[in-house]
């Protein structure tokens, strides 16, 4: 039936074609064109020599990188429960039977995650202000002022105080997600669940989690890459800093290859943030799939 | 149609008045060349307002595209953060435009793989020679060529701006000369909740290019930084350097002169902190300078003439130049060694570098701002300026004496990394001796 209105194969092909041109040039070419470039001494200028894998040998002896590999595992971790885990929470209360104004809910929470992260950036720069910024005139305001300080001088806290505002950003993009997937399930389930007497934590755990399995398993995805590649935000905020204490690799990447003109290096720099994300995304979807599966049997 | 026509003789009137205050037009010398000639700046039309420099720059361009109509000036104009990005990927690239930016660091590396033209000849051949401050272009000069002429205006990167009335208060009827006495007066100050002096290393380059580049050289007088610059044998980690290291790291972490979120905000919010009264000096470069007495004069009358400048106090076992502070010209206008190939383009785009630099550029900045660039603008007038302008123009140029801009030599993947490590030190994260280590590693390493 559906036969006839297929198109033929060959403009299927066609209409795949431009995407395909796009995501070649756009993603294809520029890895490829940066793993040949990692091979070489090439300090800004078309002058490039070749130097086999000594960019990689001081990639592997790079501190600062390996600093910043960390910075982005922690961002990833507090992520994954900041950004998911209150999302999955707050859409379980919005959609309790008690909740009212749903659809305001939805629209705000969404609202953070359609602002440019410069401005996110901005925002919260403002926020940790050491003298205009909201957090030290509450802490004033309530009685102590003892525990004010420069926030985004805190070298002990500063991946914490940078994390919040990611989260803070992107928790209302996780919730349009699993508000979709919970709403694909069939409300007799929870009906039935109710009758059986189980309670608000038993149903999310033992009924909700597990039928948005696959949903969630994007959105890990989803929020892993995301923070592999983790840039803006953190570049209003500190540029790295202080020192080198909120680094992470996007930034570091940029940091060799235009501030210190050392593109041959920083492109060894974006294949190893690449590799590094491959393990991490593979790594993490094999960890899910076999906790799951221990979980099924 | 009526309005239309009002409309272009508006535009008329506004280009008539903007090329009037010039008061040395811009040469309109016959050029064959008709067509395209690309320029890239950072003489954004924000920075512009208020910003001497900037403003003298574009005037000067709109002047020479106006003498030149067979020419359209293809004008690429970034913020300076993010022109500094772009032509260093342009460069990377071979795809530098005909006429651009060149930053003193990277003279030595961009010509050696032939990015810049060699404008050796064409410099000595500039209608406008006699004229030129020819100290300004030590730093676009390498094996004995030249490959740029030096554009904007030559400012100071670390002027102390200070409130005369907040400091008389405190008992202090100039600007203290040692660091010991404004370390007593920011007891003073700090009991007001006031910080002594504001200052901002968000960005991390303002540590160095308006706080070490002076204190460095209080330590270890010029022939230390030039011996750096001609890798003649000194080192990052020779003990001068190292004790105006450790200096810094003194100031900014064992007293409380400065506001404590330094390291957190950029020298622009700093400035506020002086204009709100919220600090009672202000350590920046003359581009600060300009920022706040255009916002004083416009808000705050009486503060505005309450300004002082000051060199930055000398430290207690420094023993060079106490009156020096470091000033220069940063950019220089390059040219496309690609150019070579049309002679006509080529003449045009020398004309141009020319009259940007030239007698046009320095008399619209000195009797507009009372700043100077490459050319001397002859004896600049300044008796119809206010006190502050005139005070301003006497401190950079007649009463203090000069060292070098560090950021200006060498190479930016040095200061990269010392720039990084200086922020760690001030916050306690390092020692002055690793500091320097690194640094001197960076060097060995891409110098």
């Amino acid at each position: 039936m559906l036969e006839t209105i297929r198109p033929k194969k060959r403009t299927l092909y066609l209409y795949l074609l431009l995407p395909l041109i796009i995501y070649v040039f756009t993603v294809f070419v520029p890895l490829v064109t940066a793993l040949f470039y990692s091979f070489f001494e090439w300090k800004g200028g078309p002058e490039k020599a070749f130097n086999g894998v000594s960019n990689y040998i001081q990639l592997y002896n790079d501190a600062t990188f390996w600093k910043a590999f960390g910075n982005n595992i922690y961002l990833v971790v507090a992520c994954l429960v900041g950004q998911i885990g209150i999302a999955f929470f707050l859409v379980l209360l919005v959609n309790s039977r008690q909740a009212r104004l749903k659809s305001i809910h939805r629209t705000f929470g969404f609202f953070p995650s359609t602002i440019s992260a410069v401005c996110i950036g901005m925002i919260w720069a403002m926020v940790y202000h050491n003298k205009y910024g909201i957090l030290n005139w509450f802490l004033t305001t309530v009685g102590r002022p003892d525990l004010c300080e420069v926030w985004l001088n805190d070298t002990q806290h500063i991946m914490l105080i940078v994390t919040i505002p990611l989260i803070w950003q992107f928790i209302g993009y996780y919730m349009v997600i699993i508000f979709s997937a919970v709403a694909s399930i069939d409300s007799e389930v929870f009906e039935s669940a109710e009758i059986d007497g189980a309670n608000a934590f038993q149903t999310a755990m033992r009924i909700t989690l597990p039928l948005i399995k696959n949903t969630m398993l994007v959105c890990v995805t989803l929020c892993i890459a995301g923070n592999m590649k983790a840039f803006d935000n953190i570049y209003t905020m500190t540029r790295g800093g202080p020192g080198t204490a909120s680094m992470v690799m996007a930034m570091y990447g940029y940091k060799i290859s235009f501030e210190q003109s050392n593109m041959g290096y920083g492109s060894s720099i974006s294949v190893g943030i690449f590799v590094l994300s491959l393990l991490v995304i593979g790594g993490s979807q094999w960890l899910v799939k076999r906790i799951t599966r221990q979980v099924e049997v | 149609m009526k309005k239309i026509l009002s409309l272009v003789l508006v535009v008329l009137m506004v280009l008539s008045l903007s090329t009037a205050f010039a008061a040395t037009p811009v040469a309109a010398t016959a050029l064959a060349y008709k067509g395209e000639l690309e320029i890239m700046h950072f003489s954004t039309s924000e920075e512009s307002e208020g910003n001497g420099g900037s403003d003298g720059f574009r005037t000067t361009l709109a002047a020479w595209e106006a003498a030149h109509p067979d020419i359209t000036l293809k004008q690429n104009v970034l913020a300076n953060a993010e022109y500094k990005t772009q032509v260093a990927t342009l460069a990377a690239a071979g795809d530098l435009p005909d006429v651009f930016l060149l930053q003193g660091m990277n003279t030595i590396s961009w010509s050696s793989q032939s990015l810049v033209m060699d404008l050796t000849d064409v410099i000595k051949n500039s209608p406008y020679y006699a004229d030129y401050n020819t100290a300004y272009f030590t730093p676009f000069t390498a094996d004995g060529k030249i490959y740029g002429f030096p554009a904007l205006t030559g400012g100071t990167c670390t002027v102390v701006v200070y409130d005369k009335a907040m400091w008389a208060e405190a008992g202090y009827d100039t600007f203290p000369s040692t660091w010991a006495e404004v370390e007593k007066a920011s007891e003073y100050f700090n009991a007001k909740n006031i910080s002594a002096i504001s200052f901002g290393n968000g960005g991390q380059w303002q540590m160095n290019s308006c706080f070490l580049s002076t204190l460095g050289n209080r330590y270890t007088g010029p022939e230390w930084f030039s011996s750096m610059i001609a890798k003649g044998g000194a080192k990052f980690t020779d003990p001068e350097f190292v004790a105006a290291l450790a200096e810094t790291k003194r100031l900014f972490t064992e007293t409380k002169i400065f506001n404590a979120d330094f390291n957190a905000v950029t020298n622009e919010d700093a400035r506020e902190y002086f204009i709100a009264g919220d600090s009672a000096a202000f350590i920046g470069g003359n581009w600060d300078e300009s920022y706040i007495a255009a916002t004083l004069k416009a808000s705050n009358e009486e503060k505005f003439n309450n300004m002082g400048f000051a060199v930055l106090p000398q430290p207690a076992d420094a023993t060079k130049a106490p009156d020096s502070q470091n000033i220069g010209l940063g950019y220089a206008v390059a040219i496309n060694p690609k150019l070579a190939a049309d002679p006509d383009k080529l003449a045009a785009a020398i004309d141009l570098a020319y009259e940007i630099t030239g007698p046009a550029f320095s008399t619209y900045v000195a009797e507009n701002y009372a700043l100077g660039g490459l050319t001397k603008a002859g004896d600049v007038d300044l008796s119809d300026k206010d006190a502050i302008t005139q005070a301003f123009y006497n401190w950079s140029y007649v009463d203090t004496s000069t060292c070098e801009i560090y950021d200006s030599y060498i190479t930016s993947a040095v200061w990269s990394v010392l720039n990084t490590d200086l922020q760690t030190m001030t916050n306690g994260g390092m020692t002055p001796e690793q500091v320097a280590q690194n640094a001197q590693a960076a060097y060995e390493a891409n110098y």
